[in-house]
């Protein structure tokens, strides 16, 4: 009977420590992952739009496909902020801005040549103008590393100003604009 | 084909909770972590958001790579271990999946890298949550002493060399810095010193200060200790070498206002904002001819219009007719126009204080100011200008209004307190229908009150 006892028990302690063992080796490190290449990453991109009420800017987080260069980023967000908020923000960036040509410098100045539609579809006020401004400049230093201040250009050309209400003649710190 | 087996990996991930808008605050960005069973998690979205770090999922493994710059963490569902670049690390609790997404234990926030390329976390225990730091760390709370020198305003930092300066006006003094801001302001002031208010303000990147800072400060000094790791602004009460004026403020009692420039904005070609019937240009012209003799009748001051007709003026020549008038005030006035549904009221653009000249013994550093900016010299009395305005238009019902310190284009190159007024916004129903109950005479004698309130100073 005590026999019997002892070979219960003996099993019993095989079957735990097995189970133990093999439930450790279910869980290994992985190995450092050579990542695919050809697989696209994905990114969360942060836009900018407007408030309803204009004062400010509304943050709105964005999964994106992660281009592979400078000029296809700022391209893909400056899409997506023509493409209009999902959320309750109000698109501030004048309709049909697109990216020209774009240019970050080793001091952080990152100098944007947008498409004339930037100024020619510009309406409104200097609430407008300034929102536009700030939602194109927040969203590529949000999302572009190393910038630390914008020159917008339009049209390959000098933009002093994109209403009359804002100078846009030198390069704005991006601290700024919120 | 590839492109669309990412995303949909990304779906995987739960990459829908992405979608919503988050309310903007000018501070660093904050994440709401999640306890399950006791633990405390972050998901992977909002980790790789904050890391600006891109995703790459493989299914196959369930397994999520997440690369910002030349990193690369590794995590794998169900797994405590957890590959930070070439470092196997170990949690004490798996990497799970919950709806769809990985979460990761916050404990991983401290074996991640800490480097220029990577941004920095940090898990307030307090309020369980994720903090992005901003590059200048930490900025802590300030410690105040009061002797008979002065005020001295201590703050450790963590990047104290970051440290300025943003407005040297007495009433609104501003001080940036690149750090975060974990600490809090005293509820109280030491009594006999030399700030009468402290808060915190907005800032895109670190944290600001504003310091009501009182009459009896002859300068300031601040003084950045990297060593030490702290921030010291000094007000004394006597000018000494080494202090630094404040901006110009002007002698207390009336203000002499002999002549005001009135600026109607647009004109010619340039419409402005039109709304239905209502054009910008034709707007500003009639309040400009309003405010004229509105002006010319309370304060006898010689008032002129940059234009009196429908003529495109440059913006040199706006600034040439204001600067030979010698004016003594200006005022750029517009309508504002915006699409948003609850965008209404006034708003203003003043000159921000950024430039001091000298005064009183101390003798600061010779500042050069481009022409383009010399607007700038006069932001404290701009500013004094726009808050009397503003309150007016609100006595009048004209609010709500709103102030932004930015150099207007309007006032480019301009010599004299000035600032640009959008006196209503035209695309707002509300708006338009006041305009057309008082008329843009009403509107005349609500911004006449304010450059009265102005003059007098009192």
């Amino acid at each position: 009977m005590r026999t019997a006892l002892t070979v219960v028990i003996v099993l019993a302690l095989v079957v735990v420590t097995a189970a133990l063992f093999l439930r450790r080796r279910e869980v290994h490190a992985p190995a450092a992952v050579l990542v695919d290449s050809l697989q696209a990453g994905i990114r969360a991109a942060t836009l900018y739009f407007a408030a309803p009420d204009g004062r400010e800017l509304i943050a709105e987080a964005r999964e994106l496909a992660e281009p592979g260069t400078l000029h296809a980023r700022v391209d893909l967000l400056v899409r997506e902020l023509d493409l209009g908020p999902r959320g309750n923000g109000v698109a501030a960036l004048p309709a049909g801005t697109a990216l020209r040509a774009v240019y970050l410098d080793e001091r952080g100045l990152l100098t944007l040549d947008v498409s004339r539609a930037f100024q020619q579809g510009f309406r409104g006020g200097s609430t407008a103008e300034y929102l536009a401004v700030a939602s194109l400049v927040r969203t590529v230093s949000a999302n572009v590393p190393g910038v630390e201040r914008v020159l917008i250009t339009c049209g390959g050309a000098p933009l002093s100003t994109l209403g009359g209400h804002i100078a846009l003649d030198r390069p704005l710190d991006v601290t700024e604009w919120y | 084909m590839k492109h669309a087996h990412a995303l949909l990996g990304a779906a995987l991930l739960g990459g829908t909770a992405l979608a919503a808008a988050v309310s903007f605050a000018a501070r660093p960005e904050t994440v709401a972590v999640e306890i399950v069973a006791g633990e405390r998690y972050l998901g992977v979205n909002q980790l790789a958001r904050l890391l600006g770090a891109t995703k790459y999922w493989r299914a196959d493994v369930r397994q999520l790579t997440l690369r910002a710059g030349a990193h690369a963490i590794t995590l794998t569902e169900d797994n405590p271990f957890v590959v930070v670049d070439a470092a196997t690390e170990w949690l004490a609790t798996p990497v799970i999946s919950r709806a769809g997404e990985l979460h990761v234990p916050v404990a991983l926030l401290e074996r991640l890298p800490s480097d220029s390329t990577l941004a920095r976390l940090y898990f307030d225990e307090r309020v369980d949550r994720v903090v992005v730091l901003p590059s200048g760390g930490v900025v802590g709370s300030p410690r105040l002493t009061v002797s008979e020198a002065g005020t001295r305003i201590v703050f450790p930092a963590d990047r104290p060399e970051d440290a300025l300066v943003v407005s040297r006006s007495r009433a609104h003094f501003q001080v940036r810095t690149s750090g975060f801001f974990s600490g809090g302001l005293p509820d109280s002031l030491p009594p006999g010193g030399l700030v009468r208010r402290m808060i915190e303000r907005e800032s895109v990147v670190g944290s600001a200060f504003e310091f009501e800072v009182d009459p009896l400060a002859a300068g300031y000094r601040l003084v950045t200790d990297r060593r030490m790791r702290r921030i010291t602004l000094e007000l004394d009460r006597t000018a000494g070498p080494g202090l630094l004026a404040f901006a110009p403020e002007g002698a207390p009692g009336p203000r002499t206002l002999r002549t005001i420039v009135i600026d109607p904005g647009h004109g010619g070609a340039d419409a402005g904002v039109v709304v239905g019937e209502l054009s910008e240009k034709d707007l500003t012209l009639a309040l400009a001819r309003r405010l004229q003799s509105e002006i010319q009748r309370r304060l006898r001051a010689k008032v002129v219009l940059t234009r009196d007709d429908d003529r495109a003026l440059s913006i040199e020549e706006r600034a040439e007719a204001a600067n030979r008038a010698r004016a003594d005030l200006v005022l750029s006035l517009h309508f504002d126009g915006f699409a948003g549904p609850a965008t209404r009221g006034a708003s203003v653009l003043v000159p921000p204080a950024t430039y001091a000249a000298a005064e009183g013994g101390a003798r600061p550093p010779i500042a050069v100011v481009p022409w383009r900016d010399v607007g700038t010299r006069h932001a404290v009395q701009s500013r004094a200008l726009a808050e009397a305005i503003m309150a007016a238009l609100e006595l009048h019902d004209r609010g709500p209004t709103h102030l932004r310190e930015l150099l207007p284009h309007g006032l480019l190159g301009v010599n004299a307190p000035g600032l640009v007024l959008e006196c209503a916004t035209l695309t707002s129903r509300a708006d338009r229908e006041r305009l057309a109950s008082g008329g843009v005479a009403a509107l005349a004698v609500a911004i006449a009150d304010g450059v009265v309130a102005y003059q007098r100073n009192e």
